[in-house]
């Protein structure tokens, strides 16, 4: 006899039907979809923020006024392109100017009669280092009225608001994924009611507890793994449709791919996001049933 | 050999109750035996402690050698792995043919499928259900039934095989057949243990006897029934 257990052909212990089966997987697959939206939700807000902060982070914007003259404007252009840590510094044309504040002050409006600073866009290297306050004190040294526009002050708030957001949308994840375990103890609590006779059949007759234990596992396993593909899939077309419905959701992969659905399903992070819920449902079915089985079992001599 | 040792082993009831009190018995390798007491007398509970279904009150109970008291759940469930049950009412799972119930000893020792298929057909056959293999046990008759849960409890050669009240409600004639059937697992050297209400049948037999009056083994029985 032991030389049986060492056999590697095995076939499953019997189980009866599982009522179960027909439930499981729709319930997960609902727990999937929110899990999914909440993973995907994770992507686009972290991509959309990081574009969003690079953008605001490697630009400042200096004001110098009108009445400066073009000696001093050079003196300024020349400290900018000396200072370290600034990558371009681009002084901006009266006629561009313009049209930046063409929103505001309309066409007709003649900007020689107005007092309009002259702006310079610079770039600096994230990693640069620039050490901003000397800069400004530079700058005050040359033309007292000149301003920095240092935009990296506000995104230190905006980080807070992101974590929090982060944090709503991880927390959805982590009560689905928890909602999955729950569901599928409650599953095999009755499925093990149902299939009380064969269990204990089979506890007399010497099965392992793990081997009880595995036959219910598993077939959580397939189910949470259904229920898996279901939500995955319905996520995927939730994907689909809002692309396709104006472009409401940005996917990473779209930018500077004209918004094509495509893009956003092409991205490997929203396959990994959805592969890695599914899988999570059917693994963490699995492990909750394994526990719940092993529990139950334990009540038995 | 000894296969199975009780000494002074009790069990209560989950209210305190004594089922069985201070039994102790001593079944040898090999031997037949009766255990006769009338219905309540504690035969249940006793064959139930001997096949590690409950776990007694008081006492030591060694079982094929091992001390039970000691044993983890692996080693337990590998000791019930090497003892064959008849149950009263032979406990088949209805859903399942009759060849898939006998093989569910073997399917839990993770024999090969081939081994399986050869041993329980050739054991249906011994019982005289050859062709039955394919019928769902909820469809048989009872006789067919018990028949069905004695093949299950030799498939994996046991080296004690108990058996409570295998008859049934079959009448003498379904229990004398079944003895016979015993008395030849018997002869292969398994020990058994038969448990019966029926004292008037177990006399027939030249096997020695236990006794269980309201749950204490009598010696003087077990002594007069040798």
């Amino acid at each position: 006899m032991t030389g049986y257990r060492l056999a590697f052909a095995r076939r499953a212990l019997p189980l009866g039907p599982d009522q179960s089966a027909r439930v499981l997987p729709w319930v997960l697959a609902l727990l999937v979809y929110v899990a999914g939206l909440g993973g995907i939700g994770l992507i686009v807000f972290g991509d959309s923020l990081r574009a969003a902060e690079d953008a605001l982070v490697t630009t400042l914007t200096l004001q110098v006024p009108a009445e400066a003259s073009t000696a001093r404007l050079e003196t300024v252009l020349a400290l900018l392109r000396q200072t370290h840590g600034i990558v371009s510094v681009h002084l901006l044309e009266p006629a561009q100017t313009a049209r930046l504040l063409e929103p505001w002050l309309g066409r007709s409006v003649s900007l020689d009669d107005l007092p309009v600073p002259r702006l310079i866009d610079l770039r600096i290297d994230p990693k640069g280092d620039t050490d901003i306050a000397a800069l400004r004190r530079q700058l005050a040294s040359v033309v007292p009225e000149a301003r920095l526009d240092d935009h990296r002050g506000w995104p230190q708030g905006a980080h807070a608001a992101a974590r929090r957001i982060r944090g709503i949308l991880a927390a959805g994840i982590t009560i689905a994924l928890l909602l999955v375990a729950l569901s599928a103890v409650f599953s095999v609590r009755a499925a093990l009611m149902v299939q009380r006779p064969a269990v204990e059949l089979l506890h007399v007759l010497g099965a392992a507890d793990t081997d009880v234990a595995r036959e219910f596992a598993i077939r959580s396993l397939r189910l949470g793994l259904l229920g898996g593909v279901i939500g995955a899939a319905a996520v995927l077309f939730t994907i689909l449709a809002l692309s396709g419905a104006g472009s409401i959701v940005q996917l990473p992969a779209q930018s500077g791919n004209s918004g094509a659905a495509a893009g956003g399903i092409t991205d490997w992070r929203v396959w990994g996001a959805l592969g890695g819920v599914a899988s999570a449902a059917g693994l963490i079915a699995m492990a909750s049933a394994w526990a719940a089985v092993k529990r139950r079992l334990a009540s038995m001599p | 050999m000894a296969v199975v040792e009780l000494e002074h082993v009790g069990k209560r009831s989950a209210t305190g109750t004594p089922i069985i009190a201070d039994v102790s018995l001593t079944l040898e390798a090999g031997a037949f035996y009766f255990l006769t007491g009338a219905s309540g007398a504690g035969k249940t509970t006793l064959l139930q402690l001997i096949t590690l279904v409950e776990r007694p009150s008081g006492g030591r109970l060694r079982l094929l050698g091992a001390d039970t008291a000691t044993l983890d759940r692996d080693a337990r469930a590998a000791l019930r792995r090497r003892i064959g049950i008849v149950f009263q009412d032979a406990w088949l799972l209805d859903e399942l043919s009759a060849a898939d119930n006998v093989a569910l000893p073997l399917r839990i020792a993770g024999a090969p499928e081939h081994e399986i298929g050869d041993n329980v057909a050739e054991l249906l056959a011994w019982v005289g259900l050859a062709g039955r293999e394919n019928a769902r046990a909820g469809t048989l008759s009872g006789g067919e039934r018990q028949r069905v849960a004695i093949a299950r409890a030799v498939v994996g050669r046991p080296e004690l095989l108990i058996a409570d009240e295998p008859s049934g409600k079959g009448g003498e004639e379904i229990a004398l057949l079944l003895v016979r059937l015993f008395e030849r697992i018997n002869r292969l050297g398994t020990t058994v243990l038969i448990a019966t209400d029926d004292i008037g049948f177990a006399r027939q037999f030249e096997h020695r006897r236990f006794h269980l009056n309201e749950g204490r083994l009598l010696d003087a029985s077990a002594a007069s029934a040798q």
